[in-house]
């Protein structure tokens, strides 16, 4: 494993933008079954986090659950000038420590550092960019949509219109667990649902909606492996650059652990890359998915 | 002013806190979080004669207060070392401890000699005790492979030596008398303890490599326990690993005999743990009256005396 230096993520010591401590909780708001938004006080990272990017959460004054969870960043939250304020977190209850958040209230703390990862990619020039999700993979994808479209500036870049149009395809179990969908609608991206039940939008699979319809000229996808594995094979059939944004088991988010390993094609064959730092976005291409046999 | 400094053989660090071997990356990762200044010295993730692509994934997972890994020495090899990673360490403001592991005795040999001859290095640790490789011999499960590593290591190599001891064997002070019997400076302990953690609904190990290293806090009393019993039966400095999450973590530890800590699992969870710890120290030396870390170390009163 090569350990590049993650300049992009943590810059130096002590700089604003990279922060470690206790936020207190604005709001926390359900947006689907089991799916909740959580807006975090947090001045320091609202400032310097781009879409794509993540922050690690984890209760205070306990050590049961011990680690933090990685969640991306959902959108900035702004005060009445314009400055950013705060993050919003979507989330899904899916185990020990995010089962124990939907009864937090305004004003109750979370510990959090931040901003990890490498963000999502520059597309200028891209004509259509077309934004896959699959379960809880949509929530990167706001912030990235109005970065895209220049409809707001993250990390102190000034906002800039990067492409013409985007598009979100977005597959859920059912319709109960589509969350943020006027938030999408609102920024002005063309939003495409499906459903596994066809109780909303497309019955089927997210990467079969998406053949239906304009092939995009760059994909980023962002949801269960299987539908990462189906769009990248997609994207390669079909000849467009495609992105993924991956989730895979971490313990620190900082590069230190070692634990979030993805195995990626390299110039001498392959080897594994930390999703945190040297991800989570990845060119598809490079993704192997299958780990190979021993070497 | 307390005096924070403290003396493991021919080894002295600035104050008793410091950042265990794969729990730190290569210092750079954390350069965000901490003043790498108010440590007493970095460990760097164990480093292997050639590159190792370590575990298949799932390499953690959480249990219990804890958390169990298998990481498995995912490295690039000491050429990779020695060019990308030391010209950095040995630039950082405090002393750089390496952590080699080598397959058989020459490889540890090889590895010490090497790194023996790079500037910038306060110390070695040999970490004889990784629970993760298959392939190669746990070599601080015996007390005879234990000696000859030291010893061997000892005879090429002019930087101060640690070894870091397993508590997977039935009495750990025997493997630790063989260490410093073999010349090792100090001793460290523990690294984790072997564990599983199993999904019953598939019937399936849920670590890549079915079994991993237990750490975190969970594990602090049994490191407790075996850091005291070490401290007190063989005479070598004792550095305590095994759980440490706040300042009086590491008092315990000191006062159960340790000379110095090692901070491991709470760097994953608590990024600015170390130094925060680090700055704590003066006051909790004072509670007890005293003006140095040495004063406490190994002061534990025994119910009766």
């Amino acid at each position: 494993m090569t350990a590049r230096d993650p300049d992009c993520v943590l810059v130096s010591a002590p700089v604003p933008g990279c922060f470690h401590g206790r936020v207190p909780i604005l709001e926390q708001v359900q947006l689907a079954t089991q799916t909740y938004r959580l807006r975090l006080g947090a001045p320091e990272l609202a400032r310097a986090i781009r879409p794509g990017q993540f922050v690690m959460l984890r209760l205070p004054q306990t050590t049961d659950p011990l680690l933090g969870r990685p969640l991306a960043l959902y959108d900035t939250v702004l005060d009445a000038a314009g400055l950013p304020v705060g993050v919003d977190i979507v989330y899904l209850v899916v185990g020990r420590l995010t089962g124990r958040l939907p009864p937090l209230r305004a004003g109750d703390q979370l510990e959090v550092w931040g901003p990890l990862g490498n963000g999502f990619p520059d597309l200028s020039g891209t004509a259509h960019v077309g934004l896959v999700a699959g379960g809880i993979g949509q929530t990167p994808f706001l912030a990235y949509v109005r970065e895209l479209l220049g409809d707001r500036s993250y990390g102190g870049r000034p906002a800039r219109r990067q492409v013409q149009r985007v598009s979100l395809f977005y597959g859920v179990r059912s319709a109960d667990r589509a969350a943020g969908v006027e938030d999408f609608r609102a920024t002005g991206a063309t939003v495409h649902l499906a459903s596994d039940d066809g109780s909303l939008g497309f019955r089927g699979f997210v990467t079969q909606l998406l053949e239906q319809r304009d092939m995009p000229d760059h994909l980023v996808g962002c949801g269960p492996e299987p539908m990462l594995q189906a769009l990248a094979e997609l994207a390669r059939r079909r000849g467009v650059p495609c992105h993924l944004s991956l989730e895979t088991p971490m313990a620190c988010g900082l590069g230190i652990c070692f634990s979030c390993v993805v195995p990626v094609r390299t110039a001498e064959g392959w080897d594994y890359r930390r999703a945190c730092v040297d991800g989570p976005v990845f060119r598809a291409d490079d993704l192997l998915f299958e780990v190979p046999p021993a070497r | 002013m307390a005096q924070l400094s403290v003396t493991l053989g021919r080894l002295t660090l600035r104050n008793p806190i410091v950042v265990a071997s794969g729990t730190f990356g290569y210092a750079r990762e954390m350069a965000a979080f901490i003043d790498f200044a108010r440590l007493g010295a970095i460990i760097p993730k164990t480093v292997t004669r050639l590159p190792r692509a370590g575990n298949r994934p799932p390499r953690t997972v959480e249990t219990p207060s804890g958390m169990l890994n298998a990481i498995g020495l995912d490295n690039d090899g000491i050429d990779h070392f020695i060019a990308q990673h030391l010209p950095y360490l040995r630039r950082l403001p405090t002393a750089i401890i390496a952590n080699i592991a080598g397959k058989t005795v020459d490889e540890f040999v090889e590895l010490a000699e090497r790194l023996g001859a790079e500037p910038g290095l306060a110390g070695l640790e040999l970490n004889l005790s990784c629970p993760n490789v298959s392939g190669g011999i746990d070599f601080a499960t015996d007390p005879r492979t234990t000696s000859e590593v030291v010893r061997r290591v000892r005879a090429v190599c002019p930087l101060p030596l640690i070894a870091k001891l397993t508590p997977n064997v039935t009495d750990v002070t025997v493997i630790a008398q063989a260490a410093a019997d073999a010349g090792a400076d100090a001793v460290s302990l523990v690294n984790t303890f072997i564990g599983m953690a199993v999904d019953w609904r598939r019937r399936r190990p849920i670590l890549g490599h079915v079994t991993g290293g237990l750490s975190g806090p969970a594990i602090k009393p049994l490191a407790l326990r075996l850091v005291w019993q070490v401290a007190r039966q063989v005479a070598v400095p004792v550095i305590g690993i095994g759980g440490i999450t706040t300042i009086d973590d590491v008092m315990e530890f000191l006062v159960a005999g340790a000379r110095a800590v090692q901070l491991g699992t709470v760097n994953f969870f608590d990024p600015t743990a170390a130094q925060r710890i680090s700055g704590e120290l003066p006051a909790a030396l004072a509670t007890l009256g005293a003006t140095s870390v040495e004063q406490i170390v190994g002061t534990l009163r025994l119910n009766g005396d």
